[in-house]
């Protein structure tokens, strides 16, 4: 569903992805891992093209992002074109980002409407089930400042929903949340990887990487240090630099 | 000791309205041309960008007396010529409207980051973005200094009068040289502003108020 080829990012002198590649099959939820500024955010990014890249090639569904050729010949897809892919790729952020001048029900309906050209009362049918399904039901007409942090990540996820997207990005979905409030969002997203929603997770909760992930990625200093099923990356790093990354985490969680 | 001011009192009432009606036409030529001006310095090509920055450093550097004045005084001469009254609109509207294209400008700048990557990652762009996420909230950012210009625009109304043109505080200064009581009848006239002013800032705090995002 998901192919990342060699794609390597600038700013400015300093990479900060290196000749990273990374598959995500339909069905399947990757989660990706790393210290602070290993560049999984910025990869993640980098398949929406929320952010450029300089090198390599991503696709959704076989489509390419954001750019088409190759080496001199490569230049970006005009925006109209990386809006609509954009729309096929769901995302949610560490911060929610709801739109903070509409109400619940409004935020998610209002992409289906404006961007998909749903009919209104078909994108509020959906849009009121998305909100059931996330436990927001007798939420519709509130606005998100009146929603604790749990809330309004669950009604982001919602929201990237309700575009029928073909895989979603979960950027450190849980980041900003008070530590009671993170197992309500997890529990959607547990839900979601059993219905058998294509995943890639940037995430700090390792418990629900390992549970929760079908392979996770390890990336350090912004390359793919690691790849693999939870269960064996976990118990037997192979790279230095992921049993340090280990080891620190787990002597972090002691203490 | 009033009587003076009770007497000329449906002169200086008909000043008020001219200012009235000087002040809403400048108000909303300028919000228009701070709208374009902010949308063209922060999204157009370098030429129109740098055709609005001179504009922006000529309206903030030079008095607005001294506009009014050129167009009074030198436009005539270019075989220009809108009126005087239409004259002193254009004016007080290029002038302020400097001001509130500042005000725009920041507006849409402080909409966070996160909202424009969260309207890109659901597939919007361009226009339609602009509309539905960042102009409805740079708007209430906006609201408070933009009521704040509108003030200091109807309080600019008064110069024209230097210029002849003929609003409040012409009104006023025609009726203390005929009655020599610049005490009352200049009380009248500030009055009259501070009406005007006190609504604004009344309107510019109920607004404040209403679009808040707790609702």
């Amino acid at each position: 569903m998901v192919a990342v080829r060699g794609v390597s990012k600038w700013f400015g002198a300093h990479q900060v992805l290196k000749d990273v590649s990374l598959d995500v099959a339909a069905g399947e939820v990757v989660a990706v891992i790393g210290p602070s500024g290993s560049g999984k955010t910025t990869l993640l990014r980098c398949v929406n093209l929320l952010e450029d890249f300089q090198q390599g090639e991503i696709r959704v569904d076989g489509e390419a992002v954001g750019y088409a050729g190759a080496g001199a010949a490569r230049r970006r897809l005009p925006e109209r074109v990386i809006a609509r892919t954009r729309s096929q790729v769901g995302m949610v952020f560490q911060s929610f980002n709801l739109f903070p001048h509409m109400t619940v029900l409004k935020n998610v309906m209002v992409a289906p409407v404006r961007v998909k050209k749903m009919p209104e009362a078909e994108a509020r049918a959906s849009a009121v089930r998305l909100l059931e399904r996330v436990g927001l039901a007798d939420k519709l007409d509130a606005y998100p400042a009146r929603l604790s942090g749990g809330q309004q990540q669950r009604v982001a996820i919602a929201r990237a929903l309700a575009m029928q997207p073909k895989v979603i990005l979960l950027d450190e979905i849980t980041s900003a949340l008070d530590p009671e409030l993170v197992g309500e969002v997890l529990a959607v997203i547990r839900q979601l990887a059993r219905d058998g929603m294509t995943m890639m997770i940037v995430t700090h909760e390792m418990q629900f990487a390992r549970e929760v992930a079908q392979k996770v990625v390890f990336m350090d200093g912004g390359a793919m240090i690691e790849q693999g099923p939870p269960r064996a990356l976990f118990a037997d790093p192979r790279t230095e630099r992921l049993q340090t990354f280990l080891k620190r985490f787990r002597e972090g969680y002691q203490l | 000791m009033l009587n003076v001011l009770l007497a000329n009192l449906p002169l200086l009432l008909k000043g008020a309205v001219v200012t009235l009606y000087l002040s809403a036409a400048s108000a909303a030529l300028a919000a228009v041309i701070g709208v374009a001006v902010a949308l063209l310095q922060l999204y157009g090509d370098p030429v129109t960008r740098a055709a609005t920055h001179v504009y922006l450093y000529v309206m903030r550097g030079v008095p607005l007396l001294v506009l009014l004045f050129a167009m009074y005084y030198m436009l005539p001469y270019t075989g220009i010529d809108v009126g005087a009254t239409a004259g002193g609109i254009i004016v007080i509207a290029l002038y302020f409207g400097a001001f509130m294209a500042e005000v725009f400008r920041a507006a849409i700048l402080s909409v966070p980051r996160g909202q424009w990557d969260a309207a890109r990652a659901l597939g919007m762009y361009g226009r339609l973005l602009m509309l539905i996420v960042v102009v409805p909230q740079a708007l209430r950012i906006a609201g408070p200094p933009f009521v704040n210009t509108c003030i200091m625009l109807v309080k600019g109304t008064s110069l024209v009068s230097i210029v002849g043109l003929w609003e409040v505080t012409m009104a006023g200064r025609q009726i203390v040289e005929r009655t020599l009581a610049p005490f009352q009848v200049f009380g009248g006239v500030a009055a009259v502003y501070f009406v005007i002013c006190y609504c604004l800032s009344r309107y510019g705090r109920w607004l404040e108020k209403r679009v808040s995002y707790v609702h």
